[in-house]
């Protein structure tokens, strides 16, 4: 005991020398135990406290972010635990603003939605979520991570059991809190292993890197597995994709719009660091990985496009788009470098937006008609036109066509990839290349039903259909076509974000 | 001015979306009248169009250029990304920016008659316009593809909102059809914008006309020439060329990928049929000029008897599927098959003749096939049926009607004096000649040619007959007779310029060869250089 007192005073200063780093963490922290208390003894009487505190807490925690952007700070703290780069700083902005979305949205599904129980204690939950997503992009030790990804799966099993009033809304929250639970205590298992061959668990370290490379490597293979469990469910990439569909398609629409954004962003941006750190060297773990990740791409994109083609629920279909989507998103994360940053932050965005905005129309289109099935839609493109505009230029975005935002990050992911292709000369590249280029193709078989479905067919009354109303306007949906908006305006002038993430 | 030509009709549009439904009936007319502005532009682009630039593969010899930095990125390790906005003109695009125009007009002339959501229509319709303006100035690989995909989505709503009753089907279908070929080619794309480097700025460029110079290439490019980089035991530029070719060939179509255009022209109102034969068939052919040839030059070489058979088929197996149709339309949208094949026939000899006849073609073709999908819509607005069995003696109810489907008949099968025989011949008399220049093409495939032109011939005529002569007979009666009335003065007007066309161009021929011979020799020499 002795000899560590020598050391107080130095790690005491350092402790207190990270604070500044942690400030939009420890604001989140601070709003989240306000946003209890306000739900506590406000909701009575203000029912919106707490959506009011989650909201401005938010925004400070945005402001904060946006001065640590500003600063340009650079740096770790609490003993490495925590990392802060543009890549953090970046994707906490991205995710923080997304997150205010969702307040909105879920805010919007309690209005909407008779008798839905009280939702303050949700937006306390959304912002643990987001604490957990905060630390999951800022740092690169297991310890850490593992806490963040927990602090995330906790946050959200909640999440989707919260609104659960029907029997398919507990099963799905019960079937992914069963998968969560088992894919979790799997990744630990491989991190035990990491840990156990390198005696560190900093994933970036070099005392990693050397000791990967003299582990056996059968057993790092089965390391290697386990660990991707963890992070495969989060992504639900093929073969952990199976609990998605049913998920998706459960939970109310502001949730499966939180689940489709936020935490894909936040463990892309992880599983890139992982990449970076492993696949720079040249030795037998790094061919297994990247072999390993094409793999898995490609099978995500194969079978989720090919899966979104038979759905006729729009949210189910959502739901197997996005597995497909983590295709690409994994190709990104594959070629991430450290400075080609930019890149990977213009996919996450626009993915971002592109997500919410759909997931804002079905929201709209529920609520107008009582149901996601793609068929109750037809003829609606005439009654609506704005929606409907503006759901398929999203949609034209989502399969990457031009002129649209979607079409100009995945051309820059392609040319990152063709660029990795020419540089190791790795059939793999040009394998994801050529599987990511023809999925586009098929994807627009399941996206175009959405628009031919509303303009191509007939209107026809339909007793079980509520007749749509477009009277309303709010937050939400002006929100929806801002984006869709900026998808065009961002499509045509990238410059506009990508100077802005470099 | 050729932004103003290419983005007029999207004023056009935004007018149109702004103005309430109340003025419904005023936008065929404000399409009209910027459609009108554009032709006339293109008019004064081809009055002073200088002859002697011999264009394709330098920026010097192009004309009313536009070169703007546009989007500028750096890509880290990767290197700077340059992409222009980049529009010129040369011999071989000016004659189709002039039938764009043209075309456009005779299918605004031909929707006056539509009723169903006027807005969306005209509003599509401008779009559309625009695109293949663009598609036919880009000079920047970035800008084409831009325009080529833009052109897909009002086309797709077009068919499939206003179309006939499978229309779903053939919209999505023409739609999958045209992306399949266009997501590959992004991949070129992309390729190729990697392996080559603007000269001056040092950074990778879009820039169509830097892409031809074999200069401009990385020393160990991917589609550099002189790497010799293979894929799975294939040169890339081979793969290159014949990726960029499936993309094009689906528009002309070729046969076997020709199946989306029968489905998409019946399915199709008239004056989008109109645009799709007069204009959209002709982006393919320019697509492999333009691109195919003028990138890969050499891969074009090797591959050149390939693409020939290819044209010999499509030539024969339209003409022969044409002879079998009973629907009128499918039987024109056929004959656009055949007739399509001269043009990849042409191009493939890689001769000044064939080149030359080649374009040509798609120019004739551009006119004529609309004006017979306009005859084809006459009908169908009178009666709904467009069964060639269902109809006989039309000479004596519709005189007119008789007389100008006789003479856009006689042209397109390729009557000396009407435009289609100058290019068919044209393009036979170089695919003869090539064997003696060395390209490959062997002289069989001459012949095969010219047995095509007889087998329109036998289609055309036998339709004719069985449709106008003889007595009049109609499988709906009276009721039928009482409502085929005889041409009215707009149909008139707007089939008249075309068969005048025909019939100029035919006995004119210079007014296209002229500005496009320059054009075409420097192409063919480009080309002739890998011999």
């Amino acid at each position: 005991m002795n000899e560590f007192t020598y050391y107080i005073t130095e790690f005491l200063n350092h402790i207190i020398g990270s604070i500044p780093l942690f400030g939009a963490e420890l604001l989140l922290i601070a709003t989240f135990i306000v946003s209890i208390l306000g739900s506590l003894f406000l909701a009575k009487r203000f029912p919106q406290a707490t959506f009011n505190i989650t909201c401005i807490g938010l925004i400070l925690t945005l402001f904060i972010l946006l001065q640590q952007y500003a600063a340009n700070t650079v740096g770790g703290g609490f003993f490495d635990l925590l990392l802060i780069d543009r890549l953090s700083i970046i994707s906490r902005l991205l995710m923080g603003f997304s997150a205010l979305v969702i307040a909105l949205f879920m805010r919007q599904y309690a209005l909407k939605t008779k008798n839905a129980r009280n939702v303050s204690d949700a937006y306390s939950i959304l912002l643990t979520a987001t604490l957990g997503l905060f630390l999951l992009v800022s740092s690169t030790h297991w310890l850490m991570l593992y806490i963040a990804i927990e602090t995330v799966s906790i946050s959200s099993y909640i999440l989707v059991a919260y609104f659960a009033a029907k029997k398919q809304q507990s099963e799905a929250a019960m079937k992914y809190i069963l998968f969560g639970s088992v894919c979790a205590a799997i990744m630990l298992y491989g991190l035990s292993l990491i840990y156990g061959f390198t005696g560190n668990l900093n994933f970036a370290s070099q005392e990693q890197l050397t000791g990967l490379t003299s582990t056996p490597n059968v057993v790092m293979g089965v390391a290697f597995f386990l660990l991707f469990t963890g992070i495969g469910f989060k992504l639900s990439f093929v073969p952990f994709h199976a609990w998605t569909p049913d998920v998706y398609e459960g939970a109310p629409t502001a949730i499966t719009a939180f689940l489709a954004t936020l935490p894909k962003v936040a463990v892309v941006v992880l599983l890139a660091r992982i990449l970076q750190s492993w696949t720079a060297s040249p030795f037998f773990y790094s061919d297994i990985l990247i072999y390993g990740v094409t793999a898995v791409a490609i099978a995500s994109m194969l079978l989720g496009n090919m899966a979104a083609l038979r759905q006729q629920q729009v949210k189910r279909m959502m739901a197997y788009s996005s597995i497909g989507q983590i295709g690409i998103l994994l190709m990104a994360a594959l070629v991430y470098q450290g400075d080609n940053a930019h890149i990977l932050l213009y996919y996450l965005t626009i993915y971002t937006l592109m997500n919410l905005a759909v997931f804002i129309f079905i929201d709209r289109l529920e609520h107008q008609l009582g149901s996601t099935t793609i068929a109750d839609y037809r003829g609606l493109g005439k009654k609506q036109p704005l929606l409907f505009s503006c759901f398929t230029f999203v949609l034209i975005s989502l399969i990457g066509l031009p002129p649209t935002a979607g079409f100009m990050s995945k051309l820059l992911v392609f040319s990152s990839v063709f660029d990795s292709f020419q540089s190791t000369g790795s059939t793999c590249y040009l394998l994801l290349l050529i599987i990511g280029a023809s999925t586009a193709a098929i994807s627009l078989f399941f996206y175009f039903k959405i628009p031919t479905t509303a303009f191509l067919k007939d209107y026809k009354q339909d007793s079980t259909v509520q007749n749509p109303n477009d009277s309303q306007v709010d937050t939400l949906y002006i929100l929806a076509i801002i984006f869709s908006f900026s998808l065009l305006i961002l499509g045509l002038f990238p410059s506009l974000l990508l100077n802005i993430l470099k | 001015m050729l932004s103003l030509l290419i983005f007029l009709p999207l004023l056009a549009t935004a007018l149109i979306l702004a103005l309430p439904t109340s003025y419904r009936n005023s936008y065929k007319y404000i399409a009209l009248v910027f459609t009108g502005i554009q032709f006339v532009l293109a008019g004064y682009a081809y009055m002073q169009f200088d002859a002697s630039f011999t264009g394709i593969n330098q920026e010097a010899q192009y004309q009313f250029v536009e070169h703007l930095p546009w989007i500028r990125l750096d890509l880290g390790t990767i290197g700077k990304l340059e992409i222009d906005y980049f529009v010129g003109i040369d011999g071989v695009s000016l004659p189709l920016l002039v039938l764009s125009a043209f075309v456009m007009l005779m299918a605004i002339g031909s929707s006056w008659n539509i009723t169903k959501s006027l807005k969306g229509y005209y509003a599509l319709l401008m779009v559309l316009n625009m695109a293949v303006m663009g598609i036919f100035c880009a000079l920047d690989f970035f800008l084409f593809y831009l325009f080529y995909e833009v052109m897909l989505l009002p086309l797709y709503f077009l068919i499939g909102i206003w179309g006939g009753e499978r229309r779903e089907y053939a919209a999505l279908k023409f739609f999958i059809y045209t992306l399949l070929g266009s997501v590959f080619m992004l991949l070129i794309i992309v390729g190729l914008y990697f392996s080559v480097t603007n000269p001056v700025t040092g950074a990778h460029t879009f820039n169509m006309l830097l892409m031809m110079d074999p200069a401009n290439y990385a020393s160990d490019g991917f589609f550099s020439q002189f790497a010799g980089h293979e894929v799975w035991g294939i040169p890339t530029r081979m793969i290159g060329f014949i990726v960029l070719f499936f993309a094009f060939a689906i528009k002309i179509p070729i046969v076997p990928l020709h199946t989306w255009l029968p489905d998409a022209h019946v399915e199709a109102p008239t004056p989008v049929s109109i645009i799709l034969a007069g204009i959209l068939l002709k982006v393919g052919g320019y697509g492999i000029i333009r691109t195919c040839y003028s990138i890969f030059p050499d891969a074009g070489l090797a591959a050149g008897w390939w693409l020939a058979l290819i044209g010999v088929i499509s030539i024969l197996y339209g003409a022969l599927n044409a002879l079998a149709q009973r629907d009128l339309k499918r039987m024109i949208a056929y004959s656009s098959v055949s007739h399509m094949g001269f043009v990849l026939l042409g191009i493939s000899s890689m001769t000044a003749e064939g080149v030359a006849g080649g374009v040509f073609q798609m120019i004739s073709h551009g006119f004529l096939s609309a004006a017979l999908f306009f005859l084809v819509g006459v009908i169908y607005d009178r009666v709904h049926d467009r069964d060639i069995y269902h109809y006989r003696g039309l000479a004596q109810l519709m005189p007119k009607y008789t007389g100008y489907v006789a003479i856009t008949f006689f042209a397109s099968l390729g009557l000396p004096g009407f435009s289609a025989f100058i290019g068919e011949a044209f393009v036979i008399i170089g695919t003869f000649n090539a064997e003696s220049v060395g390209t490959g093409i062997p002289r069989w495939m001459a012949i095969m040619g010219s047995i095509g032109i007889l087998l329109s011939a036998a289609y055309l005529l036998w339709t004719l007959q069985r449709m106008f002569f003889g007595e009049t007979r109609l499988y709906g009666g009276e009721a039928w007779s009482a409502k085929l009335v005889d041409l009215t003065a707009r149909e008139q007007l707007i089939l008249f310029p075309s068969l005048a066309l025909a019939l100029i161009l035919g006995i004119c021929p210079f007014l296209v060869f002229d500005n496009l011979n320059a054009s075409v020799i420097n192409l063919v020499a480009m080309v002739r250089q890998y011999i």
